[in-house]
Formats: structure tokens, C-alpha cells, sequence
């Protein structure tokens, strides 16, 4: 072998290990920290039942807050919780919960318009309501949202929540880039339950 | 070598590993590492914390490493612009009279500011498939037409480097057809690429294999290309290193190179679809397709300087 093609060959080598270093650098860097436990609550569905923190256990959760008579920026993180409800179809360990702002407009039965609306035919995505003062605190206190002109002045985050009921990241609900991000860490939570 | 060709090689190994690079982000998943254009989280040097990031901008999105990869692609981007910048001015410093030269690195260099754009782009429209594969497009022109004016360059100084070779004469259009088959072929595996990618996400969760069965004809015909690839590379080898008189000793190496690398080519995509969609043999897959389509274009140059030697 000459000197060229042996210092072609150890080029290679050595990018294809740089590669590698860098890949696996890439892979292990989607840490999602825990960052606190979602508080007790006990809220109303639209289909009547009781849903309380419990029901956040054992599953994957993705979480906005939203009221049926928003224009602004609802309709956009409706569509893109609609995509993720459609797509996570076969992933049985997702769930998706949209708690209302607005409980004075959005009762059980606006609700479940709204869901049917939206082409929820199962229990995967929850939409639910409770009394102002409930809703405000919990987003508040509980889930660290905005919540002090309700229901215009609503956050726009989706929030993802770990099989324990622990808060583990916030993402912009409105922004195409942050909804990918949102489907690798789902992605990745989901890989770890299953291993 | 005058300075013209040193720079031109310095410049054509630094675009090589900046397709690299390039590559690099994509199978690590960093092309949104920074998520604004040119600045990468409003900073010329990427944030290390959250606590450095504008207010418009989602924390969701950053992730050091991946900030970091999709950085240094941009950096070794903006230091292969200033070296192909450096070699048009020498281009016409050397070569003012001769348009082959200083016209390739010229439309090198316009293409270059082309490929910084298309990056703001695919920031823009958060990867749009189909302008990743024109990203990777014209980086390949653009390696070409540098490995094009070095080498002519050379043939100037160095007239009877292939006046000894005799080879077949009109041989452009399989000259032609390969070099189309080849980018076909680039763009058909981005396509398959980007394929995959959209298809997981319809469908997360699902292995790579079934991914794979999901995507239907694009990786038949990707297939057969590189069936038809082999067959052009190998007649090509047959008569420009066996049927030819003296072939020269570039001919000899770009030729059997090509034949190798092809069949490299090969076992690497059977790999990929056997074995799985490994990130690291993607990267090289996509790698060496670029070595080929440089090599054929120096094959060609040869060729075309042997066939103006003898007319």
C-alpha cells in the first residue's frame, strides 16, 4: 500500500470514529430533567368521569391548557395536539390531556363537541373542566403556567409528564420546531418504558 | 505546484469534509440545532446555558451538542466560502485567459453563497426534505467544478500528461450518463431519507425495517440505479484501462477506484436495508457517493485531455 492510500484509509478511520464519538454524543444528549410532580387535582372529563392526577400514572402524558372559543393561538396547538393524537394512534402508552380555561363556556357537553369535532373517537386525549379557581391554581401553582387573565391570557406550552406524574419539559405548542422536539423526547420516553 | 493548484486542493479536501460534516448533522438529527440563521440562538457563539437564550426563542429547543454540531457545519461552511473566495482570485490572478478555469470556480463560488442561503432555508422551513437534497446537490456541483479547475489547471502547465494515452473516442455520453445516474441516484437516496424520516413520524415507534417496507418503490429503483451504476462504471474501466493504449496512471487509479468504491457502494446500501438503518454507514453511504462522482469527474477530464492531445 502506498503512502497516499495509507493516509486516505486513516482519514477515514479517523472520521468514521469522530463520526461515532459525535452520533452517540448526539444520541445521549435528549436528557429530559425531572423537573417537579404534577399536584393532586380532581377535574371533570367530557364525558363526566372524574380525572385526578392518578390518571396521569402509568402513561405518557402531553398537556395544554385551551378554551373552545379561543381564535388566537388555540386553533394552531389544537391542529398540532391533533397531529400527535393521530399519529401516536398505535403508541398505547401516550396520552394527551387539554384542560379547559374557560370552564364557564366549556362545559362536559362543549367538550365533547370540541372532541368530537377534532376526530377524538377514544379515551387517548382527555379534555377536561373544573371551576375557575381549581383551574387557575393548578395551572399556577401546579404546572408554574401563566394564568392571570384567564381565559385570554392562557399559556400556549404543551407540557409533557413522565409515567410517575412528574413534570419533565415545556414546549412552545404554536412552534413547528418545538413539536419536533416534543415527538423525539416522547419517542425517547416511550423507547424507555418498553427496555 | 503553483499556488492556484495547492489552494484548489486545500479547498476541494475542505468541501469533502464539509459534505461530511454536512452529513454528520443530518444522521445525528442537529439540522435545528440552532433555530435561527446565521446566529445560532441569536449568538455568534452558540449559548452554553438556558439562561442565555433570547426570550422569542422556545428553550424546548436547545440542546448544546446538537446546537454545537449544526454550528461547526456552519463554520467550516463560512471557512470553505473565504477558501473558495481566495482560489477565484487566484483563478484569475493565474488563469485570467482561460473561462474553463476561472468560469468553474467562478459558478463554485456563486453556488457556494447559493448553499448558505439554501441553509437559511432549510432552518426556515424546519428541514424541508426536498431542500436538504439541494443543499447536498450543489455541494456535489460544487466539488466537482473545483476538482474540474485543478485539474485543467494542471493539464496546462503539464501538456503531455496524457499525449501517451490513447483511449476510445466519443465516450462523453457514457461520461454523461453516469455522472446523471450518479445525482439521480443522490437524490434518490436523500429521498429514501427523507422518506423514512416523515414515515416515523406518521408512525413513531415503529423499527426501521417495516419503515422500510412502507416506503415502497423509491428504494427498488434505488436499487436498480446502482445496478445500472456498476454496469456504466465497470464498462467504463473495461475500456479506458483495458481497451485504451498506455492509459495514464490517474486513468488507471480514478477508474479502478470508481469500480471499487461502487461495489463499496453496494454492499454498504445492502447493509443498511439488511442489517438497519445504522447512522454511520448512512453517513458514509452518502460519503462515498461523493468520492465517485469527483473521481468520474477527473476520470472525464483526463479522458478529454488525451482526446484534445490528439486532434
Amino acid at each position: 500500500m502506498n503512502k497516499n492510500s495509507l493516509l486516505i484509509l486513516m482519514s477515514v478511520i479517523l472520521l468514521g470514529a469522530g463520526a461515532t464519538w459525535v452520533i452517540q454524543k448526539a444520541n445521549s444528549s435528549h436528557d429530559l430533567p425531572v423537573i417537579k410532580d404534577v399536584p393532586s387535582f380532581l377535574f371533570k372529563t367530557q364525558d363526566g368521569e372524574s380525572f385526578s392526577e392518578n390518571e396521569l400514572k402509568g402513561k405518557i402524558t402531553v398537556l395544554d391548557f385551551m378554551f373552545t372559543t379561543c381564535a388566537g393561538p388555540c386553533p394552531i396547538m389544537t391542529n398540532n395536539m391533533v397531529h400527535l393524537y393521530q399519529d401516536y394512534t398505535n403508541v398505547e402508552e401516550v396520552q394527551f390531556v387539554s384542560i379547559t380555561v374557560d370552564p364557564t363556556v366549556d362545559n362536559e357537553e362543549i367538550l365533547k363537541q370540541y372532541a368530537n369535532a377534532n376526530g377524538v373517537d377514544d379515551d387517548r386525549w382527555q379534555f377536561l373542566t373544573s371551576d375557575i379557581d381549581a383551574i387557575k391554581d393548578l395551572k399556577k401553582n401546579g404546572f408554574m403556567l401563566y394564568a392571570d387573565e384567564l381565559p385570554r391570557g392562557h399559556a400556549i406550552k404543551f407540557v409533557l409528564i413522565d409515567p410517575k406524574g412528574r413534570i419533565r419539559k415545556y414546549y412552545d405548542g404554536t412552534d413547528k420546531a418545538s413539536i419536533a422536539v416534543l415527538r423525539n423526547d416522547l419517542n425517547n420516553l416511550v423507547k424507555e418504558i418498553r427496555s | 505546484m503553483n499556488t492556484f493548484r495547492t489552494f484548489s486542493f486545500i479547498t476541494t479536501a475542505m468541501t469533502y469534509l464539509l459534505i461530511f460534516v454536512g452529513g454528520l448533522v443530518r444522521v445525528a438529527g442537529a439540522g435545528m440545532g440552532c433555530p435561527d440563521w446565521p446566529k445560532c440562538f441569536d449568538r455568534w457563539i452558540p449559548p452554553t446555558s438556558l439562561d442565555q437564550l433570547p426570550d422569542h426563542i422556545d428553550p424546548a429547543k436547545f440542546n448544546i451538542v446538537l446546537a454545537w454540531i449544526e454550528y461547526s457545519n456552519r463554520l467550516l461552511g463560512a471557512l470553505v466560502g473565504l477558501a473558495i473566495m481566495i482560489t477565484t482570485y487566484l483563478a484569475f490572478k493565474y488563469y485570467r485567459n482561460v473561462i474553463r478555469i476561472t468560469g468553474s470556480v467562478l459558478a463554485a463560488f456563486f453556488l457556494t453563497l447559493v448553499e448558505g442561503w439554501l441553509g437559511s432555508v432549510l432552518v426556515d422551513t424546519v428541514l424541508n426534505p426536498i431542500t436538504i437534497t439541494l443543499h447536498l446537490l450543489l455541494a456535489l456541483v460544487i466539488v466537482m467544478l473545483l476538482l474540474y479547475s485543478a485539474q485543467e489547471a494542471f493539464y496546462l502547465e503539464n501538456h503531455d500528461s496524457e499525449k501517451g494515452s490513447r483511449y476510445p473516442p466519443n465516450m462523453k455520453w457514457m461520461f454523461g450518463i453516469l455522472s446523471i445516474t450518479l445525482l439521480a441516484e443522490v437524490v434518490l437516496g436523500t429521498e429514501i431519507r427523507g422518506g423514512l424520516e416523515m414515515i416515523r413520524e406518521d408512525n413513531p415507534m415503529l423499527d426501521s425495517q417495516f419503515l422500510l417496507r412502507m416506503l415502497g418503490p423509491f428504494k427498488y429503483i434505488h436499487t436498480m440505479l446502482g445496478f445500472i451504476i456498476s454496469g456504466l462504471s465497470g464498462l467504463l474501466w473495461l475500456r479506458l484501462v483495458k481497451q485504451s493504449q498506455n492509459p495514464s496512471t490517474i486513468m488507471i487509479q480514478s477508474s479502478t477506484a470508481i469500480l471499487g468504491l461502487v461495489i463499496t457502494q453496494i454492499i454498504m446500501g445492502e447493509l443498511l436495508v439488511f442489517l438497519d438503518v445504522i447512522p454511520l454507514i448512512q453517513l458514509f453511504h452518502m460519503w462515498v457517493a461523493s468520492w465517485i462522482l469527483g473521481l468520474v469527474m477527473i476520470q472525464y477530464t483526463a479522458w478529454n485531455q488525451s482526446q484534445l492531445a490528439h486532434e
